[in-house]
């Protein structure tokens, strides 16, 4: 029926080639239709056999049938139809092959194999078809394959039984004839009619013989066919148990289990069937039986074959699930403590039970010990067997679940409690290594057998921390390398790992613990420190070298196994992120942070303090080779009170003569550090403007404090510093008091009076100060040291030297336009970093692309000034990428300085919201001022031509033009000099022309800049600037906002007498 | 493969003389190949079930003759075989060709070729072996059956240039030698193999690993001391010699035995069932040394041989069951032959007659036969 009803859902194309089939064909396909079931259930392959009288049987039923279909027929007008139809078609049936049964069961079986090949055809023509559109993930070839051949053996299956079905009735024929005609007792050989009998009993005899022997061979053909089935599931399971080793071991496999165990279910069913079959046909040969009965000869030999065929696949489908393992530490199977709960888990994959037999599985520890003296001995406690109920878990599968055991040590009388005493063995307690095995009774349509499955090894330990290290060492080595899975003597000569595995293997265990495994260059680091050199693929270590041995005071494991255990704990985000470099060489990361700008930075494990990580920057001094500075590692300890992001956030350096900044301004290769670290800082507690609190808030920082003259490596402590959120955020007071002085024009004197001092002919110096300096001379530098190199030297509060601002050119190599030639090194990203307490104010100089200066203020008071063009602020625009911005880094309400030039000279200097001081230079010589929101300061634009105009829409050109003479060298002259002229000439040129107007505020004044600036901030020199814009914090042009980020402070920027004096030495100069 | 049943009549035709007979052949032949592919787009609309096998028809099993079975299967499906059985000359008396073995054959293939039916009885066959004293009814060892039938298919043939070609088809040329050891002189000798009788168990009695190890184990120089001393005629006493074999040709159908059934003093037989994986594509000049061949190069050049049969057995020592796997050479599909039962099976399934050390009752490959290459 199954036949007919498929072939009936074919696709019309295929559908026209059945009724082609039928049009041709002597059996109507009404006949086909109306008798569909019961035609695929007879075997009329085997009635077109000659001298078969099963032809004529399967006629004469059919006929029989038809006639019994046609009474049944009801009287209504399809019925009436179809009556008509199956008449004829019995009529014509009868008259074609009443004489010749056979051929009709052979056109019969013709027929339904053509069927049959036209529903292949049809159907492979579907799937290709709906192959575009699968639901289901693709399957790989082999799964495939296994499905295809499970359904092949199924259908033989099904075939076989069919022929079974067939003898049955072949059997049943003879036995009754035998009985009735054969009368051996009487001689009747003369009657014919007996005669005739007996010859026809012969035949039946030979036919039936025949078709046991067939039977028999298409036995032997389904078991040849399942040990190819039984070999492919075995590969796929052994797949799957390298799959779960590898998985034990971290790795990211898939160790589900369900397709197998489908898989081995449909297989033992089959065979099961398979079995039942044979024990039919053996009841058949009970009843009958003759001389050289293929029966009596095969069957028990298929028998055994077939029994073995099923203990082999049953003995195998039952497999350890789950490695017995501690719930506590489930990433590290395998390695149980006494008295501590795990549980593991057996799985019989053949999903095929009797419920009315009870399944006993149990469990036992070391059934086989190895015979190694002082090997210890536990007990299971708890229950250590089970009853798989029936039912228990019907879509679970048959499973043995134990839960909730625990070990106990036998204790062997004379050996005290903990230690090994006289039982000392050779191995370690962590080398020690032991089995579970589970039993299992099982039985099922009359096979009992007793089915075994034993778990990896596994390592018992008491209750410390240092042996689940070790343990699980060993369980690495184990599950690596051992050829044999129950190899409990592996560790008496432990074999060396080949390099690669080893790799590999270390690699899944940074993956398990934190999603990201070990790069290249980690594992390359990894292998110099372990072999010494760089790692070939024959590379082995010795399992001693891995675990035990350590220059240190501790192994290689031991270390590594620290660094996981602080990856697990606290650097989890950062190390999956990728923000942690990790396994640098020392050699290796001078390599890395040499080229680099100061302040960048990497973070990596300490190879000399177990589980510590540090963090490296480098500082490039004025002249010399740069210094690499490193702090003491951080462990677990430290990094429990305060998490590595927020350290590195507000880690300061407490310099001996100076006040603290932060060293730490990028993170290798050149990522600023809080756009780094920012979303991995701890949220900080807002406070509010209004709310008066009773207590200032308290925050962790850590501080490291160096010698003038000390070497690279801090000393760190840590420092309590008490914020003061009034202080941080109420604009008012912080602001006047922070703002870095910015000259304007390359010079930007931001907040308390900025000294703008040009050091030297060609230097450009931004002063920027920070307010709450006691020193009168604190001012900030910003100093281009050499031609074309702008430094901005950043003074904070009491800082006496350049140093605290750290500024100092960092290559920006590939970029590095063509147009700075002139100044060595190309232009050079400068940054400067103020170490003012709180809020840091970092000035950074960066020059990018051309003609792009960017000074702004990061968050967190950072100032930043990204200088473009050939880094020459004096060209004001000679790049029109030459954008000069400040950008303000939005997260911390402070006050952000930006100096943003767009177009031809343009100068921005804009605040943007919450206190932003921003110049917003306009068109060609304008100056314009951008009033964002509140805490809008000033600004000051510089064009090219030496305008400066104050505030949008200001009619007037300030008078500020090179061309006024106040201004040595134009714009026009410094540009071209720059490019085309020798440094020192440059130089010279510089310091003559810079020399008249050295020194003093009223220099600066004179330049006409901001004449009535009575509570400005900024400065501008116009002779510095080249193309000179000074900022004028309180242009009457401007629209002033209200002035609540402002401090009121207007005293600030008075030009009195607190003023420092603007002076150029020359003698500073280089 | 593909002959048709009016190809009976031709070689019913003994007056027919030889050279006309061979051209008719290779023209035949010729024939053949060009109606094989027509044929099989033919087929499916006129013939039966039967035709579509295109060759692989099954035997019914008439006693216990599963490995005459196996073994006829590997005969007839042998396209170099059925060439030269189909020249055979027809015996002029009935009760000649009931007992002319090559004459049966060609019978039976003929009809197993002809007929409708899924398989065929071996029946006239089995009673003309029986003649012959191969009783149908005993387990046979293959390897022994194999060379009864070859050689009474040989012996029977009348045809002279018949029978050189039958022996060119199967035979193997080795060339033996002894060294003494004390004289070094040797003795060479020449002999024929109709199999290679290859040990699964080197000389230690340890499993060999592939079928290569097999063969460098068999090619391996013997020494021959102690008991095993040979009497060496310079020097006029027993001597220790070197015992060496030497591959000097290879023919097309080569047959390989391997040794499983292991006699264990003298009494217990019993099967190894050991897995030894055995390639599809064997080159022997990959697996000899140069030592170990005796042969120009053209020779050794054709030794490249792909796998052809395999002959499996399955069971113990005292009962089993044989079975065929065989490529056919037309269609190059496997089939796999259980007397009456025929089904288109994989290299996977033929890889299972490795053997396996976990089953004892499965099936394992017992002949191998390789087919060499065609030279490219």
């Amino acid at each position: 029926m199954a036949q007919w009803q498929e072939v009936q859902n074919l696709a019309n194309t295929h559908l026209e080639q059945v009724h082609q089939l039928y049009a041709a064909a002597a059996l109507p396909m009404a006949v086909r239709q109306c008798l569909a079931a019961w035609i695929e259930d007879q075997d009329w392959l085997q009635a077109t056999e000659p001298l078969s009288s099963h032809a004529r049987m399967l006629f004469h039923s059919l006929l029989a049938l038809l006639d019994e279909r046609l009474g049944s027929l009801g009287l209504g007008d399809e019925d009436f139809m179809l009556k008509h139809n199956l008449r004829k078609a019995r009529r014509d049936l009868q008259a074609a092959f009443e004489e010749y049964p056979e051929s009709f069961a052979n056109l019969v079986a013709n027929l339904l194999q053509e069927e049959r090949r036209i529903l292949r055809l049809g159907q492979a023509g579907g799937q290709g078809e709906a192959a575009p559109a699968p639901s289901t993930p693709p399957k790989s070839d082999r799964e495939q394959e296994i499905q295809r051949r499970l359904a092949e053996f199924h259908t033989a299956l099904q075939e076989a039984e069919r022929a079974f079905r067939h003898l049955e009735d072949l059997q049943d024929a003879f036995d009754f004839c035998y009985k009735v005609h054969y009368l051996p007792g009487q001689d009747q050989t003369k009657d014919p009619e007996y005669t005739r009998q007996v010859q026809s009993l012969q035949a039946k005899l030979q036919n039936l013989d025949r078709q046991r022997r067939e039977v028999v061979a298409q036995m032997q053909q389904l078991l040849g066919r399942s040990e190819t089935l039984r070999d492919f599931l075995q590969q796929e399971l052994k797949a799957w148990q390298e799959r779960q080793q590898r998985s034990c071991l971290g790795a990211p496999v898939d160790t589900r289990l369900h397709q197998l165990e489908a898989w081995f279910t449909a297989l033992g069913e089959g065979l099961f069937q398979l079995l039942q079959l044979l024990r039919a046909l053996g009841e058949l040969q009970q009843k009958v039986t003759y001389e050289r009965d293929p029966l009596q000869a095969e069957t028990p030999l298929l028998e055994t074959r077939l029994r073995e065929q099923l203990t082999c696949l049953l003995q195998s489908a039952f497999v350890v699930e789950q490695q017995p393992s501690m719930p506590n530490t489930p990433k590290r199977p395998l390695v149980l403590r006494t008295a501590s709960k795990f549980c593991t888990r057996a799985r019989l994959l053949v999903r095929l039970h009797d419920r009315n037999h009870r399944m006993e599985a149990a469990i036992h520890i070391d059934r086989d010990p190895p015979k190694t003296r002082g090997f210890r001995k536990f007990n299971i406690l708890t229950s250590s067997s089970k009853t798989l109920l029936a039912g228990d878990s019907p879509r679970e599968g048959l499973i043995c679940d134990f839960q909730y055991l625990t070990l106990k040590e036998q204790k062997i009388s004379g050996s005290g409690k903990g230690s090994k005493g006289p039982n000392e063995g050779p191995l370690a307690v962590t080398e020690e290594l032991h089995l579970i095995t589970f039993t299992l009774a099982y039985a099922y349509c009359g096979l009992e057998m007793q089915l075994e499955t034993s778990t990896l090894p596994f390592v018992i330990i008491s209750n410390s921390n240092h042996q689940l290290s070790s343990a699980w060492a060993s369980i690495l080595w184990f599950n690596m390398l051992s050829p044999n899975p129950k190899d409990q003597q592996f560790f008496a000569t432990p074999p060396p790992a080949p390099w690669p595995r080893l790799a590999e293997v270390l690699s899944w265990q940074f993956e398990s613990v934190a999603e990201r495994g070990l790069s290249r260059e980690h594992l390359h680091m990894l292998a110099e420190k372990l072999l010494g050199s760089k790692p070939s693929p024959e590379s082995v270590l010795s399992w001693s070298k891995f675990s035990k041995d350590g220059a240190a005071g501790f192994s290689f494991w031991a270390w590594l196994d620290g660094i996981l255990g602080l990856l697990q704990e606290h650097l989890k985000k950062l190390w999956k992120d990728g923000l942690i470099l990790g396994f640098v060489s020392r050699k290796q990361e001078k390599k890395l942070l040499k080229g680099k700008r100061t302040g960048t930075f990497l973070i990596r494990f300490s190879e000399s303090v177990l589980g510590g990580v540090t963090f490296t920057w480098v500082e490039h001094p004025e002249s010399g080779r740069p210094a690499f500075r490193a702090v003491v590692p951080y462990t677990t300890v430290e990094l429990a009170s305060l998490a590595l992001p927020d350290i590195i956030r507000d880690y300061q350096l407490l310099a001996e003569e100076n006040i603290p900044e932060n060293p730490l301004l990028f993170l290798y290769p050149d990522t600023p550090r809080d756009e780094a670290f920012s979303p991995y800082y701890s949220q900080r507690q807002e406070g509010s403007l209004t709310e008066k609190k009773e207590y200032l808030n308290q925050r962790l920082i850590r501080v490291s404090s160096r010698q003038a003259n000390e070497s690279w490596q801090t000393e760190e402590e840590l420092v309590v510093a008490t914020e003061n959120l009034e202080t941080l955020q109420l604009q008012p007071s912080g602001l006047g008091s922070l703002q870095p002085t910015s000259p304007g024009t390359g010079t930007v004197v931001a907040g308390s009076p900025g000294t703008l001092q040009p050091v030297s002919p060609g230097t450009l110096q931004v002063v920027a100060r920070s307010p709450g300096t006691q020193h009168p001379r604190g001012p900030g530098t910003l100093q281009p040291v050499s031609p074309g190199v702008l430094q901005v030297v950043a003074g904070s509060p009491g800082a006496q030297h350049q140093r605290p601002g750290m500024l100092q050119p960092g290559s920006r190599g590939p970029e590095t336009p063509p147009l700075v030639q002139v100044s060595p090194g190309g232009l050079e990203m400068l940054q400067a970093g103020t170490g003012a307490r709180e809020p840091q104010l970092v000035l950074q100089l960066i020059p990018e692309g051309q003609g792009t200066l960017q000074v702004g203020p990061g968050s967190l008071g950072t100032l930043q000034v990204l200088p473009g063009g050939t880094g020459m602020l004096q060209q004001g625009g000679a790049g029109d990428r030459g954008t000069q911005q400040v950008a303000a880094g939005a997260l911390e309400p402070q006050m952000l300085l930006q100096l943003i030039p767009e177009g031809q000279g343009m100068l921005q200097v804009g605040a943007g919201d919450l206190g932003m001081l921003q110049v917003l230079p306009g068109a060609v010589g304008t100056l314009q001022s951008a009033p964002r929101t509140a805490g809008m300061l000033q600004q000051v634009g510089a064009g090219d031509q030496g305008l400066l105009q104050p505030g949008p829409g200001a009619a007037e050109p300030l008078p500020v033009a090179d061309d006024q003479g106040l201004l040595p060298a134009g714009l026009g002259d410094l540009g071209p000099m720059l490019q085309g002229q020798d440094m020192q000439e440059l130089l010279q040129f510089l310091e003559q022309d810079l020399e008249p107007g050295t020194g003093t505020l009223e220099t600066l004044e004179a330049a006409e800049l901001m004449p009535n600036m009575d509570s400005g901030l900024g400065q501008m020199d116009a002779r510095l600037g080249g193309s000179a814009a000074l900022l004028d914090p309180r242009d009457p042009f401007l629209p002033q906002p209200e002035d609540t980020a402002l401090p009121a402070t207007s005293s600030l920027f008075t030009v009195d007498a607190d003023f420092p004096p603007l002076h150029i030495d020359a003698s500073d100069f280089q | 493969m593909g002959q048709r049943s009016g190809r009976q009549e031709r070689s019913k035709k003994p007056e027919m003389s030889l050279s006309e007979n061979m051209k008719a052949e290779e023209e035949d032949d010729r024939e053949e190949n060009k109606e094989l592919k027509t044929k099989d787009q033919r087929l499916p609309l006129v013939f039966g079930v039967a035709d579509l096998k295109n060759g692989a028809v099954g035997l019914y099993n008439i006693g216990q003759t599963c490995c005459l079975n196996s073994l006829l299967q590997v005969f007839l499906m042998n396209i170099h075989f059925t060439r030269i059985l189909r020249r055979i000359t027809v015996p002029p008396y009935a009760s000649l060709k009931r007992n002319n073995v090559p004459y049966q054959m060609l019978l039976l293939l003929e009809k197993m070729q002809s007929g409708k039916q899924k398989a065929v009885s071996p029946i006239d066959l089995a009673m003309c072996l029986s003649t012959h004293r191969v009783n149908m009814f005993i387990q046979h060892d293959a390897a022994q059956l194999f060379l009864t039938l070859w050689n009474l298919v040989k012996r029977q043939m009348k045809d002279q240039d018949l029978v050189t070609k039958l022996s060119d088809l199967y035979t193997i040329c080795v060339q033996e030698h002894l060294a003494c050891q004390i004289c070094s002189s040797e003795m060479k000798r020449n002999s024929n193999m109709l199999t290679l009788p290859l040990p699964v168990l080197d000389s230690n009695s340890h499993m060999l690993k592939t079928l290569e190890d097999c063969l460098q184990c068999f090619f391996h120089p013997e020494e021959l001391t102690g008991h095993n001393m040979c009497f060496c005629e310079y020097c006029d006493k027993k001597t220790p010699f070197l015992q060496s074999m030497k591959l000097v040709h290879l023919p097309q159908t080569l047959t390989i035995h391997l040794k499983r059934f292991c006699f264990e003093r003298s009494t217990n037989v019993y099967k190894l069932s050991h897995c030894l994986p055995f390639p599809q594509e064997l080159d022997f000049n990959a697996v000899l040394t140069e030592q170990q061949s005796q042969a120009h190069g053209s020779e050794k050049a054709a030794w490249r041989y792909e796998i052809f049969a395999v002959v499996a057995h399955s069971g113990s020592t005292n009962s089993g069951h044989y079975c065929a796997y065989i490529r056919s050479l037309t269609e190059c599909k496997w089939y796999c032959f259980n007397d009456s039962t025929v089904c288109q099976v994989s290299w996977d399934d033929v890889k299972c007659t490795y053997g396996h050390s976990d089953l004892n009752w499965g099936q394992t490959a017992y002949l191998l036969i390789y087919m060499k290459k065609h030279p490219q």
